[in-house]
């Protein structure tokens, strides 16, 4: 069976019903598109540790209502990426996965400098590519020249 | 007399500081070394000099637009970056490129595979005292740089795709110049493995330095050749083939070890494989019209995203695109080989010596300015 397959039925038993969307086509990229919630971040996480998948990218999306984290992770077979989507409100704190895997130290650190979203003991949140003083978040939508700031389900309906 | 001298200092951890300015760091990487006489302890890589918020930089100009930035991040591959990003933006929009235009956009990609990986060649040695390799790897790959200038009229940052094609049409002298290069490279391999792949000093700094173990890559999500060289066989080319790169006959080179010495193989082999895709795709070359009827001036792709990853010289580097119907994104992120590349070195460098931290750094071939973005 192949490796992502085993991973989205655990996945299915641990999330809620219609939290998994299969894209069969690829169409977007991913063989699997995941929501989950900020409970399940770290366990979900685990799980595609566990099932010998790697971390690709974290990045941020700012929305006026919310703001999400995506997660895309691949492991080392055809057409085997998984987006994890997880909605993180303005005022909320995200858990780290920095212990689950090594590569998050730094994906996190780059989310957390141009998004202004925390990660909850993430040990080194320094930022990474900004400068050591900087106070801003500039990938907000509230900063700088911004074409538009729109609610989520204007894009995801 | 004795009291006049210090009594040796021992058990002392020290910080040296390599970089920014470093001529082995290859762009603006600083490294914060924690020495314990010639060990290093502890590595803190230290990168955001070259930052110029081209993420930023997307999400205010039209699809089209962002078209040059697209080859300024990683400068030695930027054919491929730019590559890259036009195939995400027609897959977004639905458009459909001319099988002319496909084959002139694999060439050009390996072309500039090539000379990135001639480049890395050339510093590479250059950074273990060998000088005369460079010149000879800068000879050739000069004649790469003739060959995309003549099509793309530049030599470094080429925006030569567009959406829905290339920019113009490749001449019989193109290709003549193409196959010529072919040749005279393939003629070059027993050079270069005369003059290092055999050469004795090479071999003992590169030789079980800086291995990189499976569970590290996976970990820390290190990809392209220095993956391949753990004997991990992944491509995104075969992976998720885009373009026509499924209909080309070549193989992924490995490595079994994982150390300095595999991960230059890996990448040499890996030239001769792009030589042969070159091969391939100049016989096929069909004729017809090198950009698609119907392209409008400014591409609306859908709501929704996109991933879209493709292999550049230093591995799996993808596009996120979120878009909201306009003419420019919402959101575009780009997920770049180095950045996993150079965070392993955390582990990597942890009990090695400094004079083999230069080695591995260029080893790994990061370019900086492409994790700075």
């Amino acid at each position: 069976m192949p490796k992502t397959d085993e991973v989205v039925q655990k996945l299915r038993a641990m999330l809620p019903e219609d939290a998994v969307c299969a894209d069969e086509a690829y169409k977007a990229g991913v063989a699997f598109s995941v929501l989950a919630p900020l409970g399940k971040l770290r366990d979900a996480a685990r799980l595609f540790n566990e099932a010998g998948f790697f971390l690709e990218t974290i990045t941020g999306l700012d929305f006026q209502d919310t703001a999400e984290l995506v997660y895309h992770f691949n492991c080392y077979e055809p057409k085997s990426r998984v987006a994890m989507r997880v909605l993180c409100g303005h005022d909320q704190v995200a858990p780290t996965v920095s212990d689950v895997y090594a590569s998050a130290m730094w994906l996190e650190r780059e989310v957390h400098e141009f998004f202004g979203i925390r990660f909850a003991d993430n040990p080194d949140l320094r930022p990474l590519l900004l400068p050591e003083d900087a106070d801003y978040h500039p990938l907000r939508k509230t900063f700088g020249k911004v074409n538009a700031y729109r609610k989520r389900e204007e894009i995801y309906g | 007399m004795a009291e006049k001298f210090q009594e040796p200092v021992v058990d002392q951890i020290y910080t040296l500081n390599l970089g920014p300015q470093h001529p082995s760091t290859h762009g603006v990487l600083r490294v914060l070394l924690d020495l314990d006489g010639e060990f290093i302890v502890k590595a803190d890589p230290v990168i955001g000099y070259g930052h110029r918020g081209h993420e930023k930089m997307g999400e205010n100009r039209t699809y089209k637009q962002f078209m040059p930035n697209s080859s300024r991040m990683d400068y030695l591959s930027g054919m491929i970056y730019n590559h890259g990003y036009v195939l995400a933006v027609e897959k977004m929009a639905g458009i459909q490129v001319p099988e002319r235009a496909q084959h002139i956009r694999v060439i050009c990609s390996e072309l500039n595979r090539i000379s990135s990986h001639l480049l890395w060649f050339g510093t590479y040695v250059m950074d273990l005292g060998g000088f005369t390799p460079f010149l000879y790897a800068f000879d050739d790959r000069e004649r790469i740089l003739d060959i995309l200038d003549r099509v793309s009229g530049s030599r470094l940052t080429y925006s030569y795709c567009r959406f829905g094609g290339v920019s113009r049409d490749v001449d019989v002298e193109f290709i003549e110049m193409t196959r010529a290069f072919v040749k005279r490279l393939r003629s070059r391999w027993s050079d270069y493995h005369n003059l290092v792949t055999k050469n004795i000093i090479f071999i003992h700094r590169t030789r079980d330095v800086g291995v990189i173990t499976k569970e590290q890559a996976s970990q820390y999500g290190v990809s392209g050749p220095n993956l391949r060289a753990c004997g991990i066989g992944y491509d995104v080319r075969k992976a998720e083939p885009y373009e026509n790169y499924d209909q080309f006959d070549f193989e992924i080179p490995i490595g079994e070890k994982g150390d300095a010495l595999d991960r230059y193989k890996v990448r040499l082999e890996e030239m001769e494989q792009s030589c042969r895709i070159i091969e391939q795709a100049l016989d096929k070359l069909p004729k017809g019209p090198v950009m698609a009827e119907k392209v409008p001036a400014n591409v609306k792709p859908p709501k929704g995203d996109l991933y879209f990853a493709f292999e550049s010289a230093r591995g799996l580097t993808g596009y996120y695109l979120v878009s909201d119907g306009a003419t420019t994104p919402y959101r575009l992120h780009i997920r770049v080989p180095s950045f996993g590349n150079l965070h392993v070195l955390v582990e990597v460098l942890k009990g090695t010596l400094m004079a083999d931290a230069i080695s591995i750094l260029g080893s790994v071939d990061v370019v900086i300015p492409e994790i700075d973005r």
